[in-house]
């Protein structure tokens, strides 16, 4: 085992961090509240839009999220761990981590603008740069977490991701410039525009960046949670190798249910002590 | 307004879910650690083996 593979146990969780995972959970559920109160119930119809405007406290969030900061940290974690001097596989389950919930939030990027875009545009889905580019992304990172189910030694299995999470990364600053590059039917960006100068006001702009600020919340938690998860999958990976060599020298001692109980430890299940022991000759200790 | 709705309804339910989800397989995996530990400390105690 290199010793970038040594894993603490998980379970050693300081009771400052668990406080720490709670708190952040909590501001989270407060400011998204928040956000849907004011998004709904304060704040005006817009002119042009009307009501519609309301889902662009929600929209630019969620991709936000996605883009920036849950594909950049991939980017970034997957660079730190092919950078031989910070090479660990603590970047790499960064990375996984964040990758995950990234494709979630990209999902709801796709959909929130597909549900504004009905009313809006007439349709559902354009063949339009930054709707397709995103939708690139969103297929680009599926493959990364796909990848990750192939069988392989940690290693190898983080160095593959992590060429294929910059290769996937590629696409963001391509969905961030598209409005620009192209002519398209999205609008251009309404906060990180060229000119840096937003073109929202008032009660609008408070209840966008509020938005910003409980999304991000929300990835933080889900990525600390979603990190723990790789953590603990990790160890109990290294478990195998132990609870295998521990059952052989019990000579049949059981370890119940925790096979049953993995999930996401696929190759624990082999060690289940349904495997006969092989005999062993007479006068060998083991 | 219905598209409104129907938008912050898909999109923090899929968040909430996924959430929730993350939640239920952290506690299934501590679980399953505490097991494989407390399993490792019984045979280190010398209680289980040869």
């Amino acid at each position: 085992m290199s010793p970038n593979q040594v894993v603490h146990s998980p379970l050693d969780q300081t009771p400052r961090a668990r406080r720490t995972l709670r708190i952040i959970g909590i501001a989270a559920v407060v400011s998204t509240a928040f956000t849907v109160w004011l998004g709904l119930w304060v704040t005006p119809p817009d002119q042009v839009q009307g009501n519609l405007v309301r889902l662009v406290y929600i929209h630019p969030g969620v991709a936000w999220v996605a883009l920036y900061l849950a594909f950049g940290l991939a980017a970034v974690s997957s660079l730190l761990y092919l950078w031989p001097r910070t090479r660990s596989l603590f970047w790499d389950r960064l990375a996984a981590a964040a990758v995950e919930v990234g494709v979630v939030f990209n999902a709801c990027t796709l959909i929130s603008g597909s549900i504004w875009g009905k009313p809006t545009w007439g349709v559902w889905w354009a063949w339009d740069a930054r709707l397709t580019s995103t939708a690139v992304l969103l297929v680009l990172f599926l493959g990364y977490l796909a990848l990750r189910r192939v069988p392989a030694e940690p290693d190898v299995r983080a160095k593959r991701s992590a060429f294929v999470a910059l290769f996937a990364s590629v696409d963001v600053p391509i969905v961030h410039f598209s409005v620009l590059w192209w002519k398209t039917l999205h609008q251009g960006a309404t906060v990180l525009n060229p000119n840096l100068s937003p073109t929202i006001h008032g009660s609008m702009a408070w209840t966008l960046l509020l938005g910003f600020v409980a999304l991000t919340l929300v990835f933080v938690w889900m990525l600390l949670v979603r990190y723990r998860i790789g953590a603990l999958e990790d160890w109990l990976g290294r478990g195998e190798l132990n609870v295998a060599l521990l059952e052989r020298q019990a000579e049949g001692g059981h370890l119940p249910v925790v096979a049953s109980e993995l999930v996401g430890a696929e190759s624990v299940v082999e060690a289940t002590p349904e495997c006969e022991p092989e005999p062993v000759p007479e006068g060998v200790t083991r | 307004m219905r598209y409104v709705i129907a938008g912050y309804s898909i999109v923090l339910a899929i968040l909430f879910f996924y959430g929730v989800q993350l939640a239920w397989r952290r506690r299934r995996l501590v679980k399953a650690a505490q097991r494989v530990q407390a399993f490792e400390a019984t045979v280190d105690d010398g209680r289980v083996g040869p």
